[in-house]
């Protein structure tokens, strides 16, 4: 249902313009909206015109006109003017009405139709039809990218993605929860890829980091080439963005076809993982959660398990990285200048990040 | 006013990965600071902690003396202009300058006042009612920067702003920067991984490594005086050449010997690798491309190779050729009759010879 506040906005600037006077009322005559000086008719009046057969009935100075919708009459509209051209400025108000309501209700279908559909609340056999109905493609290829903008900047990042990205050019943007915008974007030529939607993710954080001015991360699933199945790229943009947030920390844009260990790691049951970490660490995993230990792990990793390039870039004496690396042994019994050990420690240290995350989330 | 200070600032991921090591430094109000390195060093990531859109794990930031660690982006009085901007399609230039004040809810009058300011500096004013399809790419990239400027903010930081651009508009657009800091003369921090942009527009100069601070320096000092051979490398197209050479002392003098030849050192070059007991040891020898000189017959030694490829630049000429195996580049001028084949003698200007440490990689004599 189109706001009043629309219903005022429209029939005010009509005022403005025509100087016409303007008020609507439902069937029952309950006044809808009103500009300064509008005649409402008497509620008898009112819901008998909206039983009658006739189009439109004068009153006086005052013209009556009915305010369809899809056949039924939804509204009264009474337009007072002293020019000869009321009735001709009336019926354009009333033109206006129908086509707002019209556009505001494809919209609001719209908006329904993606969210059941992303969210697998449309039956198969419903979906080509509503599609159909609200001139919506169906065989265009598309990929969900969702956006995490925290609940405080929900509505910023709205605007802000909802400039960039339109109806018109084949995109939608949603929304199942606070804190999470869901950008369905057509993919517009056979060449688009993969690239492509990196940019255009990259482009909107950008964006929202510039002109919103917040932090956001964006994760995007595989493309799609029906409808049917968008709620298959959401849950893959979903599960991108988890395990982006556990892993890769350090990016802003996740996309499910890179997720590398992390995508294994994330599927593995938690008793599962819990069994693998006390292998490990044994009773005590704080060594785990250590910043000294993760920060010379992560380190040696990064260089190819050299100890002393990573003593240099840790700016300690080669010396105290082999103590830490010896103390480390000692408490897991992995050697992780050994590659099999490193592995495993490597592992280990995603899988306690994954249960950490699980944790925080209870 | 705006003036930052950045003491021992760090980011550690949650996966132990350390991105920024230690970051120090005071930034004055007006001045237009570049942070440069390769891919991966940390630079945008220390922008995107100064902007506020990283926490920052460890350490103290302050504008103008207040602490901003946990203060909101949006609260901290700044603008940014990254590298992957979009113009919104279906406004006007104007509209689109307007947009982030409107969502700030700025009064309407006061963004109307900020637009047409900006539109002004950026000589915009004749395109405010044209849409971005209608604009060319350094007009799209005008209107970018204009939407921080509409901000007036305290500090202006930007993030490979042009690395979207073509050559010809990079350059072009280079120096609309350099003006708009004139112009504008407020704070800038601008990150960028081309060390020419780094040199033509900055004040000084940040050059970082693997999430450390190399140098912080005026692009001439960083040029003439480097502190290590990453920040020698790094600055300078064609970049410095380097030659291991041992250094040989006799006295309170020393040379260096390459090839055979050996080198005399200038007195205050020489008093650093004697102080530093390099005697009989192994050194870098760095020196520019435009420091190596064709032989005239009146120098103490000469090296001899064979000229590689002959490079002409216009008003340049750039010889490679190789010398105990290190490729060597010379800058000469394009009046050179050398060609490829041919054997060039040359020797080194050796006031502007560097010296490096073969272990440790830092300076011994600049």
């Amino acid at each position: 249902m189109v706001s009043s506040q629309i219903l005022k906005g429209c029939l005010d600037e009509l005022r403005e313009i025509t100087r016409t006077e303007f008020c609507l009322q439902d069937t029952a005559g309950k006044i809808v909206v009103c500009t300064q000086f509008g005649q409402p008719q008497p509620e008898t009046i009112v819901s008998a015109f909206a039983e009658s057969a006739v189009d439109s009935q004068i009153i006086g100075t005052s013209f009556l006109l009915k305010v369809m919708d899809d056949e039924t009459v939804s509204f009264v509209l009474t337009a007072s003017g002293s020019g000869d051209n009321t009735f001709m400025v009336a019926r354009m108000a009333v033109s206006e009405l129908q086509h707002v309501s019209a556009a505001y209700k494809e919209r609001y279908d719209r908006h329904n139709f993606f969210q059941d559909l992303l969210l697998d609340n449309l039956l198969l056999v419903d979906v080509a039809s509503r599609a159909r109905k609200l001139h919506i493609s169906d065989q265009v290829s598309r990929a969900v990218i969702l956006f995490k903008v925290g609940t405080a900047n929900h509505e910023i990042a709205r605007q802000t993605l909802s400039g960039l990205f339109t109806t018109q050019n084949g995109d939608y943007l949603t929304e199942v929860e606070q804190g999470s915008l869901i950008l369905i974007k057509q993919m517009k030529t056979k060449g688009d890829n993969y690239a492509t939607l990196d940019e255009v993710a990259e482009t909107a954080v950008d964006m929202l980091n510039m002109e919103a001015m917040i932090k956001a991360i964006a994760a995007y699933g595989t493309v799609i080439h029906e409808l049917k199945d968008l709620s298959k790229s959401f849950k893959e943009a979903k599960m991108a963005m988890d395990v982006g947030r556990i892993f890769y920390a350090d990016k802003t844009v996740i996309s499910y076809n890179r997720l590398g260990i992390g995508r294994l790691v994330y599927q593995l049951p938690r008793n599962l993982c819990r069994i693998f970490i006390r292998e490990i660490f044994g009773e005590d995993e704080s060594a785990a959660f250590d910043p000294e230990v993760t920060t010379t792990v992560s380190t040696f990793f990064e260089n190819n398990l050299n100890v002393s390039e990573t003593a240099r870039k840790l700016f300690i004496h080669r010396n105290t990285l082999v103590y830490r690396i010896e103390k480390l042994e000692k408490q897991t019994g992995l050697d992780v200048r050994r590659f099999d050990d490193a592995l495993t420690l490597k592992v280990a240290l995603m899988v306690c990040s994954y249960i950490k995350y699980i944790e925080s989330q209870e | 006013m705006a003036s930052l200070s950045l003491k021992d600032i760090c980011k550690v991921y949650p996966n132990g990965f350390q991105a920024v090591k230690n970051f120090n430094m005071e930034i004055e109000d007006k001045e237009f600071i570049i942070f440069v390195g390769p891919s991966g060093c940390g630079k945008s990531t220390t922008l995107r902690m100064i902007a506020g859109l990283e926490d920052i794990s460890s350490g103290e930031f302050k504008i103008d003396g207040k602490l901003m660690n946990d203060v909101e982006p949006k609260d901290r009085d700044i603008a940014m202009v990254f590298q992957n901007y979009a113009l919104y399609p279906h406004m006007t230039v104007y509209d689109n300058m307007a947009f982030g004040l409107k969502l700030r809810k700025v009064p309407k009058d006061e963004i109307d006042k900020a637009v047409k300011e900006a539109a002004k500096i950026l000589d915009l004013s004749h395109l405010l009612d044209r849409k971005p399809k209608a604009l060319s790419g350094g007009q799209r990239q005008r209107v970018a920067m204009g939407r921080a400027i509409v901000r007036s903010p305290k500090v202006f930081l930007m993030d490979e702003p042009l690395s979207n651009l073509d050559a010809k508009l990079r350059v072009q657009m280079r120096t609309e920067i350099a003006k708009l800091h004139q112009r504008l003369g407020t704070t800038i921090i601008y990150v960028t991984h081309d060390q020419t942009e780094a040199m033509t527009l900055g004040s000084r100069i940040v050059v970082m490594k693997d999430g450390v601070v190399q140098q912080i320096d005026s692009p001439q000092n960083l040029y003439d005086k480097p502190d290590n051979l990453f920040v020698a490398g790094f600055m300078g197209s064609p970049q410095m050449n380097f030659i291991d050479a041992v250094a040989r002392v006799n006295g309170n003098s020393a040379a260096l010997e390459v090839a055979g030849q050996t080198i005399p050192l200038p007195a205050d070059k020489a008093k650093a690798v004697v102080a530093g007991g390099y005697n009989g040891k192994t050194v870098v020898l760095g020196i520019r491309p435009e420091n190596i000189l064709e032989t005239t017959g009146n120098e103490e030694y000469a090296f001899k190779s064979t000229c590689n490829v002959y490079e002409l630049l216009g008003a340049e000429v750039f010889l490679y050729f190789d010398l105990e195996g290190a490729n060597i580049t010379a800058r000469v001028e394009p009046t050179t009759k050398v060609r490829p084949g041919d054997t060039v003698s040359y020797t080194f200007d050796t006031k502007k010879i560097h010296i490096f440490d073969k272990e440790t990689e830092k300076v011994i004599a600049n």
